[in-house]
């Protein structure tokens, strides 16, 4: 294996840990706010402690988040520094801006969130709750920014390998932008659903203070509502996007090699064993049309194959094509679960009396927890791995991007990364086990 | 303000100066108190870590910002620099690893004492490597051609870097003794105060000893103090910290809480100037390549103003809601670890 292997396999690797924690981070500390908003308007003290108790929970993702965040950053310099010399011009400044306009705002308010109910009045508390919130959303921005940008790189041009800025604007508004942003902070408002729910489910199911989780879960369910049928309908968007933006990504996801001629539909891929070296699919269901209506809008929609490009210009196809039916499939199964919770509101199911007894809804909402995390990986493996073989999309190779390491080095660090963080999920779980086991404090606010 | 254009470089080479100055204090205290706590029992190690709860992340933060800044207005100063210094920055992130969790566990779990020695541990390990990291900067990274051809071990592992290590270590347990001198008071107040005196006296020891190694070893150094300009400057800002220091144990005799940690920061302040005065326009010091300077390294102008507008606003309101914060939190830290709400 040689060092830019390594340093692939060692992004991938903390990028996909790292991605688990900030998006409760973001869609908790906005229901936080709502919670203590409510808490504030109403006098109601079922949502301050609701908020005390979902905030154990918070800080304890929040604290994994910020330790695998920061090797983040400084991996690009690190492992990829001639990329970071090629794109610093736009890529550098945007992380700049993520850290000095949003992570430095949600690490400052934090300090007054966690540890300052008593020193400052309670609007102050909900302002710096409402800026932690705000500094995670702005987060998500930027770093979307930054990402949607390799993807779709615009604003500029090329001289002498390194980016130069032309026009700001369209750099960050680059033609990924708007659906990499909406699609990713909408999945953490997804994922932040299904934790909040999935955890209240169990305790209803379990019976302990269900009256008080019920609460919590009928607001996500209210949320989802709207939250899962406009994620569906951003994927779709996004999806068509890649279909004008980046034609071999498409292509890949979809098992798609060869372009249909003029007059005929492009099937879309049911299930299918896409073979690179044979640059076709060894065993395939399809439907026919479908991928021409799914992205052109027409049934005759001319969709490029993947062998109208060079194969060193093909990302890997198996891949891609599986994470994203598995991203997909994830999506529409939630979608469904909160119709039949719908349902089942509507047939007045979900009061503290009966709710005990709908086992498989609450089955259904546990089990969807893990299974919104497994949509998350899928999907940004699809985003990424589909980008491959570049970097940049279409401008520079992943393979003459990294720094000059030894083998070694990187192996190394590769390993401690391994077992650091197989260490620190086995204790999130632990620490987490322990705050949901002892359930929440109903201990009066002090004013 | 197109005559600003042509200098725009130095801005920012002053802007990040500031980050590195504001986080070598702000961090150097936190990472100083989580040392000095490894030789404490577990009931003043809470009261240690309880100075440090509400502010830590903020702390902490100014580093993400300072490579943020660096990335976006000099990339090919923060490539070479964090990939030939590979070994000690992954040891840095583990360390920051380590430490981060332990103060976020320690509150939570039973096991107060792993928590705690992880903090220590992880404060030291950062410090360490941060040591090396600028030990290695400082004695010269080889760079042809924008690309580090030195060697990915002793660029950074050598004699005088373990020299500037060792200072980096002592500064940063001094600043730790002063900040718990501000937020401690009775036993844990009075110890800090001999930490304070102690490791104030190694680190100017070592400060004057890496002091004289560089200008021996850069020339370009050490020809300012010949030239008429230069001589001013590279001679007034020595001159100032050496000042700061005797204001410094002035302060300390005199059993002041919050004067020490002020002198602290001066000293750090004009001590930095100066070596600053001296290196410049050589932004990685290096005989090899004069070539990466400042104006070099830097991003296109094009980026360099829509930073400089955007920073022009936010830096302030950083500073504002960083102060508020600092100011909620003010006065001597009575609870341990953890203890919501600790009465003023």
């Amino acid at each position: 294996m040689d060092h830019v292997f390594l340093s692939r396999l060692q992004f991938a690797f903390t990028a996909m840990f790292h991605i688990l924690w900030p998006v409760f981070t973001i869609g908790m500390s906005l229901l936080l706010f709502f919670m203590e908003a409510m808490w504030l308007k109403t006098r109601d003290d079922r949502y301050y402690h609701h908020a005390r108790f979902w905030t154990k929970l918070f800080m304890l993702n929040l604290a994994v988040g910020v330790v695998s965040g920061i090797p983040m950053e400084f991996q690009f310099g690190t492992n990829w520094s001639k990329f970071s010399v090629a794109g610093g011009d736009l890529f550098g400044h945007l992380l700049g801006f993520e850290a000095a306009m949003a992570f430095m705002l949600e690490a400052t308010f934090l300090g007054i969130m966690i540890f300052g109910w008593k020193r400052v009045r309670p609007g102050m508390h909900l302002f710096s709750t409402a800026m932690v919130a705000l500094g995670a959303s702005m987060s998500a921005f930027w770093i979307l920014v930054a990402n949607s940008w390799m993807q779709t790189p615009a604003g500029g041009n090329f001289r002498d390998g390194r980016f130069v800025i032309q026009n700001n604007f369209n750099a960050i508004f680059n033609p990924d932008m708007i659906w990499g942003v909406t699609h990713m902070w909408v999945a953490c408002l997804e994922i932040t659903i299904f934790v909040v729910g999935g955890i209240s489910a169990w305790y209803i199911y379990k019976k302990r203070n269900a009256e008080f989780f019920l609460r919590s879960f009928k607001i996500v369910v209210v949320v989802a509502i709207l939250v899962t049928p406009l994620q569906i309908y951003l994927g779709d968007s996004s999806g068509r996007s890649v279909f004008h933006t980046q034609p071999t990504k498409l292509a890949a996801i979809e098992g798609h090699w060869h372009t249909n001629p003029p007059g005929t539909g492009a099937p879309w891929s049911l299930v299918a064993w896409p073979d690179k070296e044979k640059q076709d699919n060894v065993f395939d269901i399809k439907i026919p049309y479908m991928l021409s209506i799914l992205v052109t809008h027409s049934l005759t929609g001319q969709v490029k194959g993947l062998t109208d490009f060079p194969v060193d210009e093909q990302p890997p196809v198996i891949l891609p094509y599986y994470s994203f039916r598995i991203m997909a499939g994830i999506g529409f199964l939630l979608f469904f679960l909160m119709l039949w919770t719908c349902w089942a509101w509507r047939k007045g199911k979900l009061n503290t009396a009966e709710v005990t007894r709908q086992k498989w809804l609450l089955y259904s909402w546990m089990a969807a927890l893990p299974l919104s995390y497994i949509a998350l990986e899928a999907g940004w493996v699809t985003r990424e791995v589909g980008r491959q073989p570049w970097i940049i999309y279409g401008v520079l190779r992943t393979q003459e991007s990294a720094s000059n390491l030894t083998a070694s080095a990187v192996g190394t660090s590769l390993l401690v990364f391994f077992a650091i963080y197989f260490v620190l999920f086995v204790l999130f779980v632990l620490f987490a086990r322990h705050v949901i086991l002892q359930g929440p404090d109903f201990e009066s606010p002090k004013s | 303000m197109l005559l600003l254009g042509p200098y725009l470089p130095d801005i920012f080479l002053f802007i990040i100066g500031f980050f590195l100055l504001y986080y070598a204090v702000v961090d150097g205290y936190d990472l100083g108190v989580g040392i000095l706590s490894l030789r404490s029992n577990e009931e003043e190690r809470s009261l240690m870590m309880g100075t440090l709860d509400s502010i830590w992340h903020s702390n902490q933060t100014w580093l993400v910002l300072l490579g943020g800044m660096m990335f976006g207005a000099f990339p090919l100063f923060y490539a070479i620099i964090l990939s030939s210094l590979y070994i000690p920055i992954m040891a840095m992130l583990f360390a920051f690893i380590l430490r981060g969790v332990a103060i976020d566990f320690y509150a939570k779990s039973d096991r107060k004492g792993l928590w705690g020695f992880s903090f220590g541990m992880g404060s030291l390990l950062a410090t360490l490597a941060q040591g090396f990291a600028l030990g290695g900067l400082l004695a010269g990274l080889d760079v042809k051609n924008g690309q580090f051809v030195g060697s990915i071990v002793w660029s950074w592992l050598n004699p005088f870097s373990v020299l500037v290590a060792a200072g980096v270590l002592f500064g940063y347990i001094m600043l730790g003794a002063n900040y718990l001198i501000l937020k401690t008071k009775d036993e844990l107040q009075q110890r800090s105060f001999r930490y304070a005196l102690a490791s104030s006296v190694l680190t100017l020891m070592v400060s004057v000893g890496v002091y004289v190694l560089l200008i021996i070893r850069y020339p370009n150094m050490a020809d300012k103090y010949t030239s008429a300009p230069g001589a001013f400057y590279v001679l007034l800002f020595p001159a100032l910290a050496f000042f700061s220091f005797v204001m410094y144990f002035r302060s300390l005799v005199k059993r002041f809480e919050l004067a020490p940690l002020l002198w602290n920061v001066a000293i750090i302040l004009f001590s930095f100037i100066g070596v600053s005065f001296g290196l410049y326009p050589h932004m990685i010091p290096n005989v090899i390549s004069p070539t990466v300077t400042v104006r070099n390294a830097a991003a296109s102008v094009q980026t360099l103003w829509f930073m400089f507008t955007f920073m022009v606003v936010i830096i302030p309101i950083i500073l504002i809601y960083t102060g508020y914060t600092n100011w909620v939190f003010r006065g001597k830290s009575e609870g341990a670890y953890g203890e919501d709400g600790k009465s003023h």
